[in-house]
């Protein structure tokens, strides 16, 4: 079953920079370069309220980042899975296996720690994308609030000072059967690409990635409902 | 070195007489085969599996005893041909057995995911018509290896379609088995059955599938005509009195009718490492890739290209040949490698026909690199050089990527 993301009314968009889409048709992740909001807030490190309107509330604390100022962007992705929280965040939260649900993953290597944070991995990228390893570091694995957050400190491809924090949590409508997957990160814009070049295709690659997720998930948690009855 | 050399090879006079392009073949060669002995030493190939006749070679090598790591020679060649080939110059025996040539090397990757297919006389109670096919995969494999085992067999079934004694037009055709090659590669997943090996990929996690594709560049050669489906940024040429034609055009996302149609469906082209669908990927069709589409459309671009007695050759090829050799080379290779064996022997060499052991071998534990050759087929050692020639260029050009390389001979009244 195909999830389609969802966007839930919330707090009105906090600043003055244009609200837009980054890709009609591709994806729900909303986003800006605030180039200028640092100047126009007044206040530097203000926090950012670029997902405002996308972010779920429950989990949107584990999201926020300051503003990211010129040179950056940011942006968050949200997946429906017909499965339990529990059932999904098994599978998240296998720092050591991306291989488990992430696309374009050919291998993975630990370079460093044995899968808590600190944690330190390299992966082998498959053909075909403008990349060919990311080395990465996990900084946040929260077993009681299912939050995991990864730094990419290194690897041959054009996203430095990566981050991201992906949360899972309960649907509020079918708590027990669904989940509320958010991935949200903050990367450099590679020199000669625009902001929104930079959150079409890392929108993309995470949006893959969550939806080979949800499938992953719904069919472990299938196994176990039929092992169960 | 390699390139001025070569480039000296592009351009002899017409009225050049055969010693003379004989001369300038063995210099080209020469050059290359030096080029490429300095280059060696300075390349990390961890792999260089090259298809190729063990003849040529060891010859090459100077050094017949030592052991090649060859992956597979593929060859087709005419059978003895009783009847004299000039009562029938235009349309003889020797149009029923193609003569073509083979490579597929691994190259400077890692991973081989390029695959050939080779179908001599694929239509049944047709005949005379010829199926060549390069498929070069991206993601994983198994797209590739897919098109390779069935793409000739879903274009038959196309073709058999047409009422009887109808022709069906052969863009339909085409367009048809494309579209059902791209829809049973995404489908799949959920209907591989329990002895199918799978591929790497899946044995990870089945979801994993629409991510990886493939190229298509797929003729069918008949005696009076060559047809070409294309997709993705492989490439068929025709040399014809010399000069180049191409059959196809790269489908490359920054092509301005292809950054059109994307940018029409909602998609964009994004300079990442070159122009890319939403920056990710480097062509704008290919077989599967299906969390891409509709911006990466499986829809093939075909041409139907009448034969005439100026055609010499027809060469296939992955992006590993034509990045790095242009049209007008590769054509000048072949055309040398022609003048210097002369006519196609009218019987089979012997000492071409693969082991059965070799044509089991497989390359990276995998799917082998060509398929579609039988035992019964011996070499065509003009083709069988020019496609070892062309991709020893490549190498020596410092391509990045797989090298596939068909040629088939063209000519007619041999």
């Amino acid at each position: 079953m195909p999830c389609i993301p969802a966007s839930s009314p919330g707090i009105p968009h906090q600043h003055q920079h244009q609200h837009h889409r980054a890709l009609a048709g591709v994806g729900m992740a909303v986003g800006c370069a605030a180039e200028a909001a640092v100047a126009a807030a007044g206040v530097a490190g203000t926090r950012c309220g670029a997902h405002d309107g996308e972010v779920p509330m429950e989990v949107a604390r584990h999201h926020e980042h300051a503003e990211p100022g010129s040179g950056r962007c940011c942006s968050a992705v949200v997946q429906h899975v017909a499965a339990p929280a529990a059932a999904v965040w098994s599978v998240v939260r296998r720092f050591d296996q991306p291989q488990a649900y992430k696309r374009f993953v050919r291998s993975c290597a630990l370079l460093a720690g044995d899968g808590g944070v600190g944690t330190l991995r390299e992966v082998r990228v498959v053909s075909g994308l403008p990349a060919a390893s990311s080395r990465e570091r996990l900084e946040i694995l929260d077993d009681e609030s299912h939050v995991l957050s990864f730094r990419v400190v290194g690897g041959e491809h054009r996203l430095k000072n990566y981050l991201s924090v992906t949360t899972v949590h309960p649907s509020p409508s079918a708590p027990t059967a669904a989940t509320v997957v958010v991935e949200s990160y903050v990367v450099d814009v590679p020199p000669g690409n625009t902001p929104e070049d930079t959150r079409v295709f890392v929108d993309t690659i995470v949006k893959c990635n969550l939806q080979s997720l949800a499938k992953t998930a719904e069919k472990l948690a299938a196994g176990a409902r039929a092992a169960g009855s | 070195m390699a390139e001025i050399c070569c480039e000296e090879a592009m351009s002899p006079p017409a009225t050049a007489t055969a010693a003379v392009a004989a001369a300038v073949s063995a210099s080209a060669a020469a050059a290359v085969s030096s080029a490429i002995d300095r280059r060696r030493r300075r390349m990390e190939m961890r792999r260089i599996r090259i298809a190729s006749d063990l003849e040529l070679q060891a010859g090459e090598d100077g050094r017949p005893g030592k052991r090649q790591r060859l992956a597979r020679t593929a060859s087709g060649a005419p059978r003895p041909d009783e009847d004299s080939a000039s009562e029938r110059p235009s349309c003889g025996r020797t149009e029923e057995f193609p003569r073509y040539g083979v490579t597929a090397v691994c190259g400077r990757r890692r991973e081989m995911e390029d695959a050939v297919s080779i179908r001599p006389d694929f239509l049944p109670a047709s005949g005379k018509f010829h199926f060549y096919g390069v498929f070069d995969g991206h993601g994983c494999s198994h797209v590739a290896t897919t098109c390779q085992d069935r793409m000739h067999e879903i274009v038959a079934e196309e073709h058999n379609k047409g009422a009887s004694g109808e022709v069906a037009p052969w863009r339909d055709v085409m367009e048809k088995s494309f579209a059902r090659m791209d829809g049973e590669v995404g489908n799949r997943a959920s209907t591989r059955s329990d002895d199918e090996p799978a591929c790497p990929c899946e044995q990870q996690t089945p979801s994993r599938r629409d991510h990886a594709g493939s190229t298509a560049v797929v003729a069918v050669v008949s005696p009076t005509q060559v047809v070409v489906a294309n997709a993705g940024d492989s490439r068929a040429v025709i040399s014809r009195a010399g000069v180049p034609v191409a059959l196809s055009v790269d489908h490359k996302p920054d092509r301005p009718d292809e950054l059109e149609r994307i940018e029409a469906a909602g998609g964009r082209v994004i300079y990442w490492d070159g122009a890319r669908v939403l920056g990710v990927l480097a062509m704008s069709r290919a077989i599967g890739d299906g969390y891409l589409k509709p911006y990466v459309t499986s829809e093939p671009e075909v041409t139907v290209t009448e034969r005439t007695d100026d055609d010499e050759c027809l060469i296939l090829a992955s992006d590993g040949l034509w990045d790095v050799v242009t049209n007008e080379m590769a054509c000048e290779v072949v055309r040398a490698c022609f003048h210097n064996n002369g006519p196609p022997a009218p019987a089979a060499r012997p000492s071409g026909v693969p082991s059965s052991a070799e044509a089991a071998e497989t390359e990276n534990g995998g799917a082998a690199s060509v398929k579609g050759i039988s035992k019964a087929e011996s070499s065509d050692k003009a083709c069988s050089d020019a496609a070892m020639l062309l991709t020893k260029l490549a190498l020596a050009r410092r391509s990045a990527d797989n090298v596939s390389v068909v040629v088939v001979d063209l000519r007619r009244g041999l």
